[in-house]
């Protein structure tokens, strides 16, 4: 009985971890506000006024209510579960994310290592919808993503073990989580250590590309193939992938954070709280907001090539730095 | 359930269908949205590259007969509820090219649309009054569609099935 009643409470807490704190809800409702306040952003640097900063939440309730269309010739249940695939692989990424001085994150579920296998979910997602669409626009998108998607994990990888290998030191690699943020509560952030500044460096580079926003939103790309994978999809599909982007914009900024900036202040959860918001917020407006006013799309071999010649290199220069000073 | 249709009308997405104009009106609708002074985006509105995505479409230009085919079949494309504007005095009436061998329009001879959006090319100022003028249009077509789900529901029907168009593979390719 008491196993049972062990059990149940575990399912409990890691129901709520996934579908209300931090992931699920909350995530999905941060991550449409970051959308939102970043249009509104985009728009007052065009000079303009800018939809109003809750549109994203009304573009997903008028999405709800549009008739959903499947092209024939798409194998539809594919089709059909392509986005729900996204969505669920992004709430439980933002399930397992600690959120330094608030939560540990579902700690015994997985590590850093799970993280970087769940990351590309969305990006599967969008290359499942690509293909099975059944449309040219869509297929073009699905080569795009998985070459942008091929570019840019290989910098992440290299910023993940250069953490993993600094927090492990001297003698083994550490991929939890929790112990990132505890060794560097006690040692100082990542993001000040110049040991670590070019990882920081790459990581900010990674940012745009796996959230596809310009100059590397090459295979959604509306003016050239029509919005590739995300062609055929109306309706109630269009809003799971709004959505899942929404909360992928909170997981990888959340992941900047816990890899980089995890410094708590005192005076527990109601600080801690928006402190990692703004945290995330400036994250954005560097690496995305920043970035998208002042750039065109680039080509898909152009964004290949920046990816291997600027951020894997900068990332390895931090992995040989650790592995050298430890 | 008003309140889902207040919400609805506040997300108007655009997109444009060029039925073989002289690209006068398409630059007209270009500058509209994306040109500071006349930034539509405050209403909500978001131009989209996919038919799918869209509530407003404008058509332009003359609907040429090799362009009918392709315009109908795009705009069957557009999941309903949805709006159809025509901009400029070629589509309306056929303008300066009405009674041409290569013209099959008006427009309206083949699809109902909603709003007329005259002139040659229209000014922006013309061009947004139509899109707030579909936006009521949309408004009555999306509180009609709540209304026509709650008295199936309440007939315990289910909604009927929408046959699909014939998928015409096209050669365009």
């Amino acid at each position: 009985m008491h196993d049972l009643g062990s059990f149940l409470m575990q399912t409990l807490q890691g129901l709520f971890y996934l579908l209300i704190f931090p992931g699920g809800l909350f995530a999905l409702s941060l991550g449409l506000l970051f959308k939102g306040v970043d249009r509104k952003l985009e728009a007052r640097f065009q000079r303009r006024v800018g939809p109003p900063i809750l549109q994203p939440f009304i573009d997903c309730v008028k999405l709800a209510g549009k008739e959903e269309m499947v092209p024939r010739g798409a194998p539809r249940a594919y089709f059909v579960y392509a986005p729900l695939l996204g969505l669920v692989g992004m709430a439980v990424c933002a399930a397992l994310l600690p959120i330094p001085g608030v939560t540990h994150g579902m700690t015994d579920m997985g590590d850093l290592l799970v993280y970087f296998y769940l990351m590309p979910v969305p990006a599967f997602a969008l290359m499942m919808a690509g293909s099975s669409s059944g449309s040219p626009f869509g297929a073009l998108g699905f080569s795009r993503e998985m070459t942008i998607m091929l570019a840019y994990e290989i910098p992440l990888l290299l910023v993940i073990l250069a953490v993993a290998l600094l927090v492990g030191a001297p003698a083994s690699a550490e991929f939890s989580l929790n112990e990132i943020v505890e060794f560097q509560l006690a040692n100082g952030s990542f993001g000040l250590n110049p040991v670590m500044m070019p990882a920081l460096l790459a990581y900010l580079m990674f940012l745009p590309g796996t959230m596809g926003v310009p100059p590397f939103d090459i295979p959604e790309a509306e003016t050239e193939i029509l919005e590739g994978p995300l062609l055929e999809y109306s309706g109630a599909g269009l809003a799971f992938f709004s959505l899942t982007s929404a909360i992928k914009s909170i997981v990888v900024l959340g992941l900047g954070v816990v890899l980089f900036f995890p410094g708590t202040l005192p005076g527990g959860i109601l600080v801690n709280i928006p402190w990692f918001v703004l945290k995330c917020f400036m994250l954005m407006l560097v690496a995305l907001t920043f970035v998208k006013v002042a750039s065109a799309r680039i080509r898909i071999d152009q964004a290949f090539r920046f990816y291997i010649k600027y951020p894997t290199p900068l990332a390895a220069l931090s992995l040989i730095l650790v592995w050298v000073s430890r | 359930m008003s309140f889902i249709s207040d919400m609805t009308v506040r997300s108007p997405w655009l997109f444009r269908i060029n039925a073989g104009s002289c690209n006068g009106c398409d630059v007209e609708l270009a500058t509209t949205a994306f040109i500071p002074r006349y930034d539509v985006e405050r209403l909500g509105c978001k131009y989209c590259g996919s038919p799918r995505h869209a509530d407003i479409v404008f058509i332009t230009g003359p609907l040429t007969v090799r362009m009918k085919d392709k315009v109908l079949r795009v705009w069957h494309d557009i999941p309903e509820p949805k709006v159809t504007i025509a901009v400029g005095i070629c589509p309306i009436s056929g303008g300066v090219f009405r009674g041409g061998h290569p013209i099959a329009g008006p427009v309206d001879r083949y699809l109902p649309v909603d709003v007329n959006v005259p002139g040659c090319p229209p000014r922006p100022q013309a061009i947004m009054e139509g899109v707030l003028l579909a936006k009521d249009i949309w408004l009555e077509r999306v509180r009609a569609q709540e209304e026509a789900r709650q008295s199936l529901k309440k007939l315990g029907a289910r909604p009927e099935e929408k046959k699909e168009e014939p998928f015409i593979d096209a050669g365009y390719l």
